[in-house]
């Protein structure tokens, strides 16, 4: 095939290269003014008064806005509407925004900002789940402080665990995590002169934040266009509005130019963080190492307002089994708020978080059954008609085994030789394993994507697609799919890309669903275009349909290619006959809700999966971890771009890594970047990606996904190289270095000196 | 942001002093700028005047006279880096340099700059106190001579008067001693340090003829561990030696500190620490 | 060279002449402004990017008088007589500079935020050490974070561009 399992140039790479400017913060508009929102400093309180006049008084200042001046509903959210835009009489954590300032320049925004009164009167503060769910504590919410509760239940876990030779049960705990993209939240408005407000934007979906802004703001959609500005990665933080609200708010009331740039303080105040996961997790299998039964206890912190909690806590329940087969499973898992900040969508969903689980479990039931870490995944792993832990029977798209099978060689030669060769004492070597499996899609429910393309009378063929590429290469994706189905080079191709005003829903790049579900949106519209063209050339040629193929933007005869069409030439007689030349295409992956009492059905059409191995060396002396190298093997379906895969691979690799071993937000403390260290280049290992394909036949071109895939092995990599270079294991992360020289003291490695 | 509102270059260190003289405690000393933009950028010193001595030639100075060296405060870390005769005659030093933010910070931040900070993590200090560094410090009044530790009064306080600029450091040369800088971070780059090490030593007939440690960030500012020092001096030392040696430095630096968060951590991390800085001293053999 | 200002007091913006991107320019400046301000604000070059405005990111590197330096912390005032090149100096009215072509080729830009930053730390670290080794490109990069690509394939561009270069100045 011409144009896929091909490393095209990427689109959109040139501009970067050459610094234009294209992101949220780089687009100027004649005098614009400058928005800045004001925040709480409580975590939880009362807003006895907020005193705007002042501050509206200000020079420079042309407008403060609090949630009177909100026209439509001040309730957003991306799955339950429980967040306003401007607290209304209450704020639930520190940063909540409560006003808006529009000013001339920086200077009178701040003096405005610093002009705004308010009084709050402290309400009781909960900073855990368990607090939260406490009996008489506060209710954060109306509805009480549960915000989900999702259950996964299967078989007779109670009587499998009796039959159980060994059961492993542990708790494990993951932090707040901070996404930490390079570009903070950005954007821009105006007003175009037919009234439309206008908002460029960094976001993962445009198309949601139109809805929600005309909501807010009590207008029609098409009375608001968004447009997705160039994204300096989002890794799902970008899917909750950030700035679109306040740009859209200032600009019903001032009608003049608007920009809002986050400070990277602001970002890591006000945005949306990954859920802290504690998870209780209990696993019997028989002697054998076959997995009999999973138990685990999920507990999701979801922060001041709901966001992605719900789905955050539905995956962590569907996943906990890890890509392996279990026939009895009790998962309970809780979405619960409290007034730290909002724990949000983040590469995985929960699957990082219950990840490390699982992997945990797994290397203690192999060690506690003097089994291979190797063979005890293999024994156990998901194959082609499996049933998971939800009941559904796997279709032919299942590549754990080959993806173990893949770094078996490197397994044992790591194993084998490198471990031993270690030349100093006090330096232990590990290798571990992380395995892991991810579903494609929203779950559980519709997240269609649709797509359209068109051929104009010049011959033209232009893709319309709402996918939000924020540096994954979605619109190179997909553009090679349009290109293989209709014979054209992809740099022949125009493309509108992310405007709601001119392309339709994609649905959010979230959950790696782009390249399956829009790809095939718009397999089907270049399909069917294909298929006007191919009519039309049929009947020119007087050749049957199936001798003719597309190419280079004519449709040829294949048994003799001088006879051939141009793609112009068809696209006038097609006009000519009033046959249509712009053609839709829609898909939606098949699933089915899951049974609120069982959590049993078809969450996701299709499940990517993948393994890793970490060579880890850790000084037992310090508590310093360093990852020698990583093997990465992932069943991608079909690497419709092969770099762009690596390229995923090996950012997800080095997020994998800082979450191992690195990263933790602390609300209150984590301030700015230089409180949040993210892997540099000098922390990288080798790593090796391979590419397994096994192909999902729903998939276009066999392709399924692989964006947060890319992240999820690795921790669990990391964690059981060094729990086999130490004998002992970190149960927390990161495994940073009080904590892997705490379990080094335990282990016994640290030769005992008291100090006194 | 809240800008200073002057700015000043004075072209040679007389005029440097005329002003520092004339501004008081109103002068704020730009340099590299790595630390005062990140202060600046949090509020503090809005209508200062930003004294520009980052071109100054008299703060490059960089010369072995009579067995001492002699730095400008003004050098860049790159420069240290760069640097044949810091090489041999700081070792310590020259390895704290390369292990300081990143080659952008590197770049323009200066050896005068990180020292005057006065952060209990300053990466600098450690490898200077070995050393017996001494800092010059001018006014338009005059001159004094002090050892660095002096300057370091307590965390982000510093023992310059108003008026006075560090222009140089002496230091004793090492040339021939063993040096090693160790820093334990989070991470490889861009980190701050969470214990450093900077070490000194010299082999004679019967064991260590001179040792010099000091530790960074383990106390509220960098310091000598002279105790250490004492134990090790005229051993030839086993690893056995060495973890004794950690265990009077971990004590001292709980005693210096205090009992903290971090304690539980450093006190062992710290023995950890000394024991693989020093180990190759061990296997040079006795 | 003497300044102006050189009595305490409030004072006017500062003059500032240097070299940009191969082109002399002369302007004023104010006290405390970044370098970072400066380009983006008034010289309306958006390559360097704020990612973090504390010198712990590398968006913003530019390279001054050859050397690679943090955007964001630099003061404009401090380019006076010195020369500037900036992302948008890379390119020649022929085309792309050889480590734009090399990160194009080599697939090392993902979301670009990062990219001007990476361009400009390898552009100053290849006009000092044009071959380097892959220790050093990493020494020299490790102060331009990246959150997408992982770093390897950036760091391969590098050293193809540095091949690039090589193999065109016939060394």
């Amino acid at each position: 095939m011409e144009w896929i399992s091909r490393s095209v140039p990427r689109i959109g790479a040139l501009e970067r290269l050459r610094g234009m400017p294209i992101f949220g913060g780089d687009i100027q508009l004649e005098d614009c003014l400058v928005l800045r929102v004001l925040r709480s400093h409580r975590p939880h309180a009362r807003i006895l008064e907020l005193e705007v006049e002042e501050a509206r008084k200000i020079q420079g200042v042309e407008g403060v806005f609090t949630a009177r001046d909100i026209p439509g509903k001040n309730l957003i959210g991306l799955i339950t509407k429980d967040q306003p835009l401007l607290a209304q009489d209450r704020v639930r954590f520190v940063g909540d925004p409560v006003a808006l300032v529009a000013a001339r320049d920086e200077e009178s925004a701040q003096r405005g900002l610093e002009a705004i009164r308010v009084r709050y009167q402290d309400l009781p503060a909960i900073f855990s789940p368990e607090e939260a769910l406490a009996e008489g504590a506060v209710a954060i919410h109306q509805e009480g402080n549960l915000l989900h509760r999702r259950v996964v239940r299967k078989g007779d876990v109670a009587s499998a665990m009796e039959r159980a030779a060994v059961v492993v049960e542990r708790t494990y705990r993951t932090p707040h995590i901070e996404h930490a993209y390079l570009e903070p939240d950005a954007g821009v408005g105006y007003l175009e002169w037919d009234g439309t407000l206008v908002i460029l934007a960094s976001t993962q979906n445009p198309h949601y934040d139109q809805k929600e802004v005309a909501g807010l703001l009590g207008l029609q959609e098409e009375k608001v266009r968004v447009i997705q500005a160039a994204t300096g990665g989002g890794f799902g933080s970008k899917l909750d509005l950030t700035v679109q609200g306040f740009i859209g708010l200032a600009l019903y009331h001032l009608g003049k130019p608007v920009r809002l740039v986050f400070s990277r303080e602001e970002a890591y105040l006000a945005t949306p963080k990954r859920h802290p996961l504690t998870i209780w997790m209990r696993t019997g299998a028989d002697s054998t190492g076959k997995l009999l039964a999973l138990q685990a206890r999920i507990v999701c912190d979801t922060g001041a307002y709901s966001s992605y909690g719900v789905a955050v806590a539905t995956r962590a329940a569907i996943h906990a089994t890890g890509p392996y087969q279990v026939e009895n499973v009790e998962v309970e898992s809780l979405a619960v708020y409290t007034n730290n900040p909002i724990a949000g969508a983040m590469r995985g969903f929960g699957v990082p978080q219950v990840a490390f689980a699982h992997e945990s479990q797994m290397d203690i039931l192999a060690r506690e059954l003097g089994m291979d870490p190797l063979q005890i995944r293999r024994r156990n792993a998901l194959q082609e008609g499996s049933s998971t832990a939800t009941g559904q029977k796997l279709g032919s798209s299942v590549g754990i085994l080959e993806c173990l099978e893949a770094l078996e060689p490197h397994y044992r030669e790591a194993m084998s030789s490198w471990k031993g060769s270690g030349d100093s004492r006090y330096v232990r070597r590990g290798v571990g394993l992380g395995a892991m499996w991810y579903g494609i899609g929203n779950t559980g429910v519709q997240n269609p994507s649709t797509a359209r393309v068109e051929l104009d009378e010049d011959g033209r063929v232009t893709l319309f697609t709402g996918a939000a590429d924020m540096g994954q290469g979605s619109t190179t994706v997909l553009a090679q799919i349009a290109a293989q189905v209709l014979g054209i080079q992809p740099d022949r191709l125009r493309l509108v890309v992310a405007d709601t005003a001119r392309t339709s829903n994609a649905g959010a790049s979230s959950a790696s669903r782009q390249t399956y579900i829009s790809g095939n949106a718009v397999l089907e519209a270049c399909t069917k275009l294909a298929q006007v063209l191919l009519t039309e050339a049929s009947d020119l040629l007087r050749a049957p349909k199936d001798t003719l193929l597309l190419k280079g933007e004519h449709v040829a005869d294949s048994r003799d290619p001088q006879r051939r069409v141009s793609f112009m030439e068809l696209a006038r007689r097609a006009r000519k006959k009033n046959i249509p030349l712009s053609w839709q295409g829609y898909f939606d992956p098949e699933t089915t809700p899951l049974d609120p009492e069982t959590g049993q059905g078809i969450p996701y059409a299709t499940y990517a999966f993948a393994c890793q191995l970490a060579q880890v060396e850790v000084d037992v002396l310090t508590g310093r971890v360093s990852v020698r190298r990583i093997v990465a093997a992932h069943d991608v379906g079909r690497a419709v771009h092969p770099e762009a895969v690596k390229g995923q691979i090996l950012g997800g690799v080095a997020m994998g890594l800082g979450f191992a071993l690195m990263e933790e937000f602390v609300p209150g403390s984590t301030a700015s970047m230089k409180d949040y260290y993210i892997p540099t280049a000098r922390d990288m290992p080798e790593v090796l990606p391979i590419i397994v394909e096994a192909a999902e036949p729903s998939g276009p071109f066999g392709a399924k996904g692989v964006g947060e895939p890319a992240l999820i092995p690795t921790a669990p990599a990391i964690l059981n190289g060094i729990a086999d270079a130490l004998g002992e294991r970190v149960y927390a992360l990161p495994a940073n270095l009080e904590r892997v020289l705490e379990a080094s003291i335990r282990a016994g490695h640290f030769p005992d000196r008291e100090v006194n | 942001m809240r800008w200073a509102a002057t700015y000043h270059r004075p072209s040679d260190l007389t005029r440097a002093l005329e002003l520092l003289d004339a501004l008081g405690g109103q002068a704020l000393l730009l340099a590299g700028g790595t630390d005062l933009m990140v202060e600046m950028r949090e509020g503090k010193h809005g209508g200062s005047h930003l004294v520009d001595i980052s071109r100054l030639p008299e703060l490059k100075l960089l010369e072995l006279k009579d067995g001492e060296i002699h730095l400008g405060a003004g050098l860049t870390f790159t420069e240290i880096l760069g640097s044949e005769l810091l090489r041999l005659h700081a070792p310590a030093l020259v390895q704290a340099a390369s292990q300081i933010g990143s080659l952008q910070i590197r770049n323009v931040a200066t050896l005068g700059g990180n020292v005057v900070h006065c952060s209990p993590c300053a990466d600098s200090v450690p490898g200077l106190l070995v050393q017996d560094a001494r800092a010059i410090l001018q006014s338009r009044g005059g001159t004094r001579d002090v050892p660095v530790q002096e300057i370091l009064v307590g965390p982000y306080k510093s023992g310059i008067q108003p008026g006075e600029l560090l222009t140089r450091f002496s230091l004793r040369s090492a040339s021939g001693m063993w040096g090693a800088f160790h820093k334990l971070a989070r991470r490889s780059a861009l980190a701050i340090a969470r214990l450093s090490l900077a070490v000194l030593a010299r082999h004679g007939d019967e064991g260590l003829s001179d040792v010099r440690i000091a530790l960074g960030s383990g106390t509220p500012v960098p310091r000598r561990m002279v105790e250490v020092e004492e134990f090790l001096l005229g051993k030839a030392p086993t690893e056995e030696d060495l973890w004794e040696a950690g265990r009077v430095l971990a004590s001292k630096m709980v005693e210096v500190a205090g009992m903290r968060a971090s304690t539980v951590y450093k006190e062992r991390a710290a023995q950890g620490l000394l024991v693989q800085a020093m180990m190759p001293l061990v296997r040079h053999g006795n | 060279m003497n300044m102006h200002c050189q009595e305490p007091g409030p004072c006017g913006p500062i003059p500032v002449r240097f070299r940009l991107n191969g082109r002399e320019v002369s302007l004023q400046v104010d006290a405390g402004q970044s370098v970072l301000h400066l380009l983006r604000e008034k010289l309306g070059l958006k390559g360097a990017k704020e990612g973090c405005g504390i010198g712990e990111c590398g968006a913003c590197t530019v390279v001054v008088d050859g050397v690679a330096v943090n955007g964001c912390l630099m003061m404009a005032a401090q380019l006076d007589g010195r020369e500037v090149l900036t992302v948008e100096g890379l390119e020649s009215p022929v085309g792309l500079h050889p480590l734009q072509e090399a990160f194009l080729e080599h697939h090392a830009v993902q979301c670009g935020f990062c990219t001007p930053g990476m361009l400009m730390s390898a552009y100053a670290l290849l006009a000092r050490n044009p071959q380097p080794t892959r220790d050093q490109i990493v020494e020299a990069l490790a102060g331009n974070l990246c959150r997408c690509t992982g770093y390897e394939q950036v760091l391969k561009a590098v050293e193809a561009a540095a091949r690039r270069l090589a193999s065109r100045s016939g060394t």
